[in-house]
């Protein structure tokens, strides 16, 4: 029974995390289209397209299909309980891979004296003029528009009626 | 070279891995860092390494089909985050591709600036628990290839100064590092976090937006970025260009995806075309009805239904312009030139005047055509008149940062640089100890030049 709970907690916990951190990105903003923003950025630095399909491949090691996983579980809680010991369970935390940004967490950069020169610290920061130049998601060129509903950019009519036909809405649903 | 003096040089990037031998001019490997599963298997693969001249042919031979592959990487942002997966590459690149016993050599390693304490110990075990490296020397890129590029001018100003800005726009993100005497000033160390991953991402998305839904073409789209993007060095004049339509556009150009039948590997489709963007649209129309009537114009209407394509236009320039400008993005960062200053003006201000005539690109992401041209546009009026603006780009950005390490490899001081295993040992119960504490040894290694080239 134990057993089969740290089981589920590790599954969920690999969502959970990545809930997490959007949350947490989420939270700062309660602007939906900020938050919009903010996902499509983070989507820029993953691996594998899929936003959330990504997962259950990072997620085990042997890449084993929902079958096998089964018949690995069964055969691994028939071993008994009682060799679940606390090095175990913690190597087993150990190969769930953790992210850079939860890595970073942890590593409470924050707390170290202010001349240090650390990770946060090399960050260029902001640009010092506020003038972004914004391109229409449809065709590329400079964007005039803001779609009201949504609060992306396009060009021209034209590209406001495809944008209205496949697009619109994508993010804030 | 006897085998217990030998020194396997690992340039463990986030997206390749540059690997080889310590002495040597190249590589003896270039290999992606990542494992890819295509649709067809259910395991993950190794890669091949990529063909280098001086690397043999033999493991081409074996073509691979990376269509719709999914990738995993050890490396996230640039800094290991799966030791698992990295031993699992590392092993397979030691004992089938560089065929070493670690416990007889020693590992000259470069690891990214402000690498957290835990990453780094997670490396020292993977080196010494895992493999048994005899001993392991860490280095930085930015001073690796601040050692290459003096060596190859020991008369210039860089070698007289002993200082210089390394411009290092790799796969996961960019940094301007000024180095001065060998030494990176870390505390005046600038990031930018794009890099060649993100640009591939993002042309992905506009690819899929535009015309064919390319979101796991990973590979693919890394050769279309490769072959086709260029940094715009008038964004504004280059967009009014690609508005025009048929042949006055210069810039548009087609790819053709891989059917999976009769090539396996996406290709430009007019090579020819694809290059005119180069003429740069002034005086050149003769020219592009050369071209065009070089293109069989039968074909141009009936391949649409046999292969599958896209034609790109201003995505060719408009994504490495997030280089440039993150900001366009949503990013709240500085674009490269001002990132540059800021790394400047974090120094003494005695060196200012010496960084700015000594930058050096490096880096995959500075492939790019014209990339150096439209950094020194954008820097020299950022820049006080009285100084003068110098870029050098490297021979071959993506080997710099390996050919410095090899350099220093071959050095006489460097086993003394090193840290050996049993001083691991004994010290890693210690929590306190860092092995940035032996590379104060590095300024030895000032003195090394060129006797092995």
């Amino acid at each position: 029974m134990e057993e089969d709970g740290s089981n589920s907690n590790r599954r969920t916990s690999g969502r959970t995390r990545k809930v997490a951190s959007k949350m947490v990105a989420a939270l700062a903003s309660s602007d939906n289209r900020t938050q919009a923003a903010l996902a499509r950025l983070d989507a820029l630095e993953n691996d594998n397209a899929g936003f959330e399909v990504v997962d259950p491949n990072l997620d085990d090691d042997e890449a084993s299909l929902d079958d096998d996983d089964q018949v690995y579980m069964q055969r691994k809680q028939s071993k008994g309980t009682k060799r679940k010991t606390r090095q175990a369970k913690a190597l087993e935390a150990r190969k769930a891979p953790r992210t850079f940004l939860e890595l970073l967490h942890d590593a409470n950069l924050e707390s170290l004296p202010p001349h240090v020169p650390t990770y946060w610290k090399a960050a260029v920061g902001p640009p010092s003029s506020t003038a972004r130049r914004h391109f229409c998601t449809v065709c590329g060129f400079s964007a005039n528009y803001t779609c009201v509903r949504c609060g992306v950019r396009f060009c021209s009519n034209r590209c406001q009626n495809v944008h209205n036909d496949t697009r619109c809405l994508k993010f804030v649903a | 070279m006897s085998s217990s003096t030998q020194v396997v040089v690992l340039d463990n990037g986030g997206g390749l891995i540059k690997a080889g031998f310590g002495g040597e001019r190249d590589p003896s490997t270039i290999l992606p860092n990542c494992l890819y599963k295509p649709l067809t298997s259910k395991k993950w693969l190794h890669p091949n390494p990529i063909n280098t001249p001086s690397s043999s042919s033999s493991s081409s031979s074996s073509e691979q089909d990376l269509t719709s592959a999914s990738v995993r990487r050890p490396i996230d942002r640039g800094y290991l985050i799966n030791p698992d997966l990295q031993r699992d590459i590392w092993s397979h690149l030691f004992t089938s591709i560089l065929r070493i016993n670690p416990s007889q050599s020693s590992l000259l390693l470069t690891q990214p600036l402000f690498t957290l304490p835990s990453i780094q110990h997670s490396l020292h075990q993977l080196v010494f628990e895992d493999f048994n490296f005899s001993s392991l020397f860490v280095a930085d890129s930015p001073s690796l290839v601040h050692l290459y590029e003096t060596s190859q001018r020991p008369n210039g100003l860089l070698s007289k100064a002993q200082c210089s800005l390394v411009v290092d726009s790799g796969f996961s993100f960019t940094h301007a590092s000024p180095v001065f005497q060998n030494f990176t000033l870390n505390y005046a160390v600038k990031r930018i976090d794009l890099g060649g991953k993100a640009l591939t991402n993002y042309l992905k998305e506009l690819i899929s937006f535009r015309s064919v839904n390319v979101m796991d073409e990973t590979f693919i789209i890394d050769d279309v970025k490769e072959n086709l993007c260029f940094v715009s060095v008038d964004v504004d004049k280059h967009l009014n260009l690609a508005r025009k339509s048929g042949k006055d556009n210069v810039f548009k150009c087609s790819y053709v995806l891989p059917d999976g039948v009769t090539h396996t590997k996406g290709f430009v489709k007019y090579p020819e075309q694809a290059s005119r963007y180069l003429a740069d649209g002034k005086d050149d129309i003769g020219d592009h009805e050369e071209i065009s009537k070089q293109q069989p114009q039968d074909n141009r209407h009936k391949v649409d239904l046999t292969k599958n394509e896209f034609d790109l236009t201003n995505e060719r320039f408009l994504v490495p312009e997030m280089i440039f400008r993150p900001a366009d993005l949503g990013m709240n960062q500085a674009g490269l030139p001002e990132c540059i200053v800021r790394a400047v003006n974090a120094c003494h201000p005695h060196l200012h005047p010496v960084l700015y005539e000594s930058i050096i690109l490096t880096g995959g992401s500075t492939l790019f055509p014209h990339f150096a041209e439209r950094l020194e546009k954008e820097l020299r009026p950022l820049v006080p008149d009285d100084y003068r603006v110098k870029i050098a780009t490297q021979e071959d950005p993506l080997l710099g940062v390996w050919r410095g390490g090899s350099l220093l490899a071959s050095s006489p001081d460097f086993d003394a640089m090193c840290v050996t295993k049993a001083e691991y040992e004994e010290l890693a119960n210690s929590h306190k100890w860092r092995l940035g504490e032996k590379v104060v040894g590095v300024a030895n290694a000032t003195s090394v030049q060129m006797e092995s080239y």
